[in-house]
């Protein structure tokens, strides 16, 4: 019987992946069980299948290195669309000049130790260049330490741009210069058309076709994930146009979508999800394939390697140090300058890799470079602890946009508050979370109202998770979510002009508003009149005592309008200007009562923020704040 | 005040600067970023093949060639380790393989990287794609493998395509095995052999030399490859394959390819040559 069946060898392209995958499995698991990361172990597993292992995946194989090309190019777009831009804004000096700092001092350092070895001036260059970028490896350590608001953190972070767009143009250059054979001034005008216009497709025309694609191709979430995957792809081909090498572009398309695609949100989980579980750990074990124990083992190599760190971590800490000086932070805060600059991964491999290809780095230089991310992985990991032991300073409030929740208890309504919440989060990098609010009296499967209420999130351009609760009102369901959510913001889409399940400050009781002083603070909410999709002129019609009293409104307004919004007089009342289709006027809650029941009142959107006692007493019930699992995410 | 908070830091970096400079200095000078190469002879790359004239590959004689995609080659990967002699020396394919290079170089002779060949040789990263092909006289039709089986073959002795062709072909008839290429191509020129295999450059090469003669009349689903082969234990592999690398950056091998071989064969492209597959 057995003499029938006839196995024959397996090979092509499921072997391949399986062995792929199982290095993907096996190989983070059992390094992390040693102690050793587990970058570490995709490498050595990509070794171990290659042609310098087991030679189970051979030399001529292309499955696997294109698709470690396809993982490079996602590695970048990670990396610039993961940037909080925010932080470059609000600490200008102290990141553009670490920045600078952090970025010239391994690049001079590495480049004279390349003159110095006697290599070409290109490959000393490149050498430098690659020395001087970093990758945000310990920042979700230093994250969850509480030090995320620290200004040297946010130096470090948003630094990383600076470093990284420095280092991939100096890449950009040294590989126009190989592959054209031509004079540097062709080279320098063909690489400097070349990025103009690929930071002018990425930062301006990709956004607006990546956001027009998110409105209206669809609600699905597998849509929205190839409308990112599309955006990169084609930024890195307009950059290899103009022979810029496309993970260039990549990472210039992930800066361009940074605010399409809040950290919070739906589709970075996804791409999150999607490139660490495949196309980022395929690029690694592709990068495995390169690596040679019996080159990296030898001295040259060794003294390579020993070159590189002292050349690269030399320089950051010299980095950290002069800025630390410069701008007053204290060693802990240097320590932690130092610990997010000096891990190597990300741009310092892509570029290795590119030197690589291009012929520029022998197999040598790249095991050499390999052992400088070990190192520099791990010194930053234990300066990271060490410096975090060391701060006190706690996490200080987020900007009012990081987390937006909209409670709506009719979708139909729902479009011009989450237009505005949406503005709102893009201006803070944050995301907004759509809450349906489901009468108790109602039927407890609001299916057709979630499909509506997708539709309407999709067409707003929103990108949280769309939440549902059983609540006796839209603002205490709002509220209670908002807590659990840890929100930052609540927006209460106002459901009709009748409707009086939300309580007027007035009908309650002056003792109600005493006890519900002394209990515990909740983000602040705001309800918000009317419905439209495309925001017109943003006013702020306010008293001088309300203007005062209410930061929130002035706060809310000047990130909807992108700047200072239009006051108008106490006295205004010209009506119909004020309900102006599209417009976003913030006005008292009282007024804002009048205005509704207004003929067009639905035109405008009119946004009254709510008393803080009156927001403290709509918890009162709650014991507590509720877990999030409390409301059900679809 | 400020340059007072700076002298420390300043003074580590130039210090910094200075030792890495010392340091690296005192490293292997010779050794680019991209590997040395240190030739046999001072001044001269030697390079073996097996056969010249081998068309489209190697024109003119030993004592004198003239051209072809390897012959250039081997001259650009000369200037770019600076040396200003190119010596070609002949060497049997069958001592190629076993890594005897007659005391050249590197072999540039169409050889196929193979597991079992780097047994006795060192490769560089592939210059070519270089499927099995059919080479048949015109009016020879191959629609299949079965049709392909029943033909009278002839092949090189110790190469791959032996062993593609035994493998995917399994010939139905006594297949007439030769020491050289140009024994296998006579064979099929007088008639001996109905069709032949050989490398697609190669096969491509004759064909469009000699359309009379020759046509080639499909390719068999291959990921062989080309490659430079340099001694065992050779101590210029990393700076032969960092030149293959740049070259092809350069578009260099793409250049040669249309040049000598009129195709795009870097990807093993041949579109209009049809694909035999196994189950066809």
């Amino acid at each position: 019987m057995l003499a029938l069946i006839e196995l024959s060898t397996p090979k092509g392209a499921p072997r391949e992946f399986l062995l792929v995958f199982a290095v993907l499995l096996l190989g983070p698991i059992l390094f992390r069980r040693a102690g050793i990361p587990g970058i570490i172990g995709l490498l050595v597993g990509g070794y171990a299948i290659g042609p310098h292992g087991l030679s189970l995946i051979g030399a001529g194989n292309n499955t696997l290195p294109d698709l470690g090309q396809l993982g490079l190019l996602y590695l970048m777009f990670v990396a610039g669309v993961e940037l909080d831009l925010n932080l470059i804004s609000k600490y200008r000096r102290s990141t553009i000049s670490f920045g600078i700092l952090t970025f010239a001092i391994p690049f001079v350092l590495g480049t004279v130790v390349g003159l110095a070895l006697g290599w070409e001036t290109l490959a000393a260059i490149l050498l430098g260049s690659l020395l001087a970028s970093h990758t945000l490896i310990t920042y979700p350590a230093v994250k969850d330490a509480g030090l995320a608001s620290d200004p040297a953190v946010a130096t470090a972070v948003g630094s990383t741009v600076l470093t990284d767009t420095l280092a991939l143009i100096v890449l950009a250059a040294v590989a126009g210069s190989v592959a054209g054979g031509r004079s540097s001034v062709e080279v320098a005008a063909q690489v400097g058309v070349g990025l103009i216009v690929l930071v002018g497709y990425s930062l301006f025309v990709l956004p607006q076709m990546a956001g027009w694609a998110f409105r209206w191709l669809g609600t699905e979430r597998a849509v929205r994930y190839v409308v990112a995957i599309t955006a990169f792809l084609s930024a890195a081909t307009v950059a290899e146009l103009f022979g810029i090498e496309g993970i260039v572009g990549a990472f210039f398309a992930g800066l361009g979508m940074n605010r399409l695609v809040p950290n919070e949100g739906q589709l970075m989980d996804r791409i999150e999800f999607f490139g660490g579980a495949v196309f980022i750990p395929v690029f690694l074990v592709s990068v495995g394939l390169i690596l040679d124990p019996s080159v990296m083992v030898k001295s040259e190599t060794l003294g390579l390697a020993g070159l590189f760190i002292l050349a690269c971590l030399g320089g950051k800490v010299l980095a950290a140090q002069i800025t630390a000086r410069l701008f007053g932070f204290s060693r802990a805060q240097a320590g932690l300058l130092f610990s997010l600059s000096a891990a190597q991964a990300a741009a310092t491999l892509a570029a290795t890799v590119i030197g690589f290809q291009l012929g520029l780095f022998s197999s040598a230089v790249v095991n050499a470079v390999l052992v400088l991310i070990f190192a520099s992985v791990l010194a930053s990991t234990i300066a990271g602890a060490r410096a975090s032991a060391r701060m006190s300073s706690p996490d200080g409030p987020r900007p009012l946009g990081t987390r937006v929740v909209v409670g709506v208890a009719d979708p139909a309504l729902a479009l011009g508050a989450l237009t505005l919440a949406r503005r709102i989060a893009r201006a803070d990098g944050g995301v907004v979370h759509p809450l349906l609010v489901v009468p108790e009296s109602a039927p407890f499967a609001p299916r057709p109202a979630l499909a509506e209420l997708s539709e309407v999130v999709a067409a707003a351009g929103v990108d949280g998770r769309v939440l549902t609760i059983v609540d006796r009102s839209v603002l205490h369901g709002a509220l209670r979510v908002g807590r659990s959510q840890e929100a930052t913001l609540v927006l209460v889409a106002e459901p009709a002009a009748d409707d009086d399940s939300q309580q007027a400050p007035a009908a309650l009781a002056a003792g109600a508003r005493e006890r519900a002083e002394e209990r515990s603070p909740a983000p602040p909410v705001a309800v918000v009149r009317g419905n439209a999709g495309r925001l017109g002129v943003v006013r702020m019609r306010l008293d001088n005592e309300e203007l005062q009293s209410s930061s929130l409104a002035t706060e809310m307004a000047r990130r909807v309008a992108s700047g200072p919004a239009e006051r108008l007089d106490e006295d205004h009342a010209d009506w119909s200007e004020l309900l102006a289709p599209g417009d976003v006027t913030f006005v008292s809650s009282e007024l804002a009562d009048t205005l509704g029941k207004l003929p067009g009142a639905a035109n405008g959107l009119v946004v009254s923020t709510v008393a803080e006692w009156l927001i403290r007493e709509e918890s009162a019930g709650d014991a507590a704040p509720e877990l999030p699992g409390d409301a059900t995410a679809v | 005040m400020l340059a007072a908070r700076l002298k420390r830091p300043l003074a580590i970096a130039a210090v910094a600067a200075v030792l890495a400079a010392a340091v690296a200095g005192c490293a292997n000078a010779s050794s680019g970023a991209a590997g040395s190469f240190t030739p046999r002879t001072a001044n001269t790359l030697t390079v073996a093949t097996a056969q010249i004239p081998d068309p489209g590959f190697w024109e003119g004689t030993f004592a004198h060639p003239t051209g072809g995609f390897e012959y250039r080659l081997a001259q650009k990967l000369a200037a770019r380790f600076g040396l200003n002699k190119l010596k070609v020396v002949e060497v049997p394919f069958h001592e190629l393989v076993r890594g005897r290079l007659g005391g050249a170089d590197l072999a540039l002779s169409d050889i196929t990287i193979t597991d079992e060949r780097a047994e006795h040789l060192d490769f560089s990263s592939s210059y070519l794609k270089a499927p099995p092909s059919i080479l048949v006289r015109p009016g020879t039709e191959v629609s299949d493998v079965k049709a392909a089986r029943a033909l009278h073959w002839a092949v090189q002795h110790d190469t791959t395509l032996k062993t593609a062709l035994e493998r995917s072909i399994e010939p139905t008839t006594q297949t007439l095995v030769f020491e050289h290429q140009r024994e296998v191509l006579l064979a099929l020129h007088v008639g001996r052999a109905s069709a032949v295999m050989l490398d697609l450059p190669v096969a491509l090469a004759y064909a469009r030399d000699s359309p009379r003669s020759y046509a080639v009349a499909g390719q068999l689903p291959s990921e062989a490859q080309l490659g430079v082969a340099l001694p065992q234990g050779s101590h210029n592999v990393e700076a032969i394959d960092s030149a293959i690398r740049g070259l092809k950056a350069e578009g260099e091998i793409d250049r040669l390819g249309h040049e000598w071989l009129h195709a795009d064969l870097q990807e093993g492209r041949a579109e209009d040559v049809p694909v035999l597959r196994a189950e066809e």
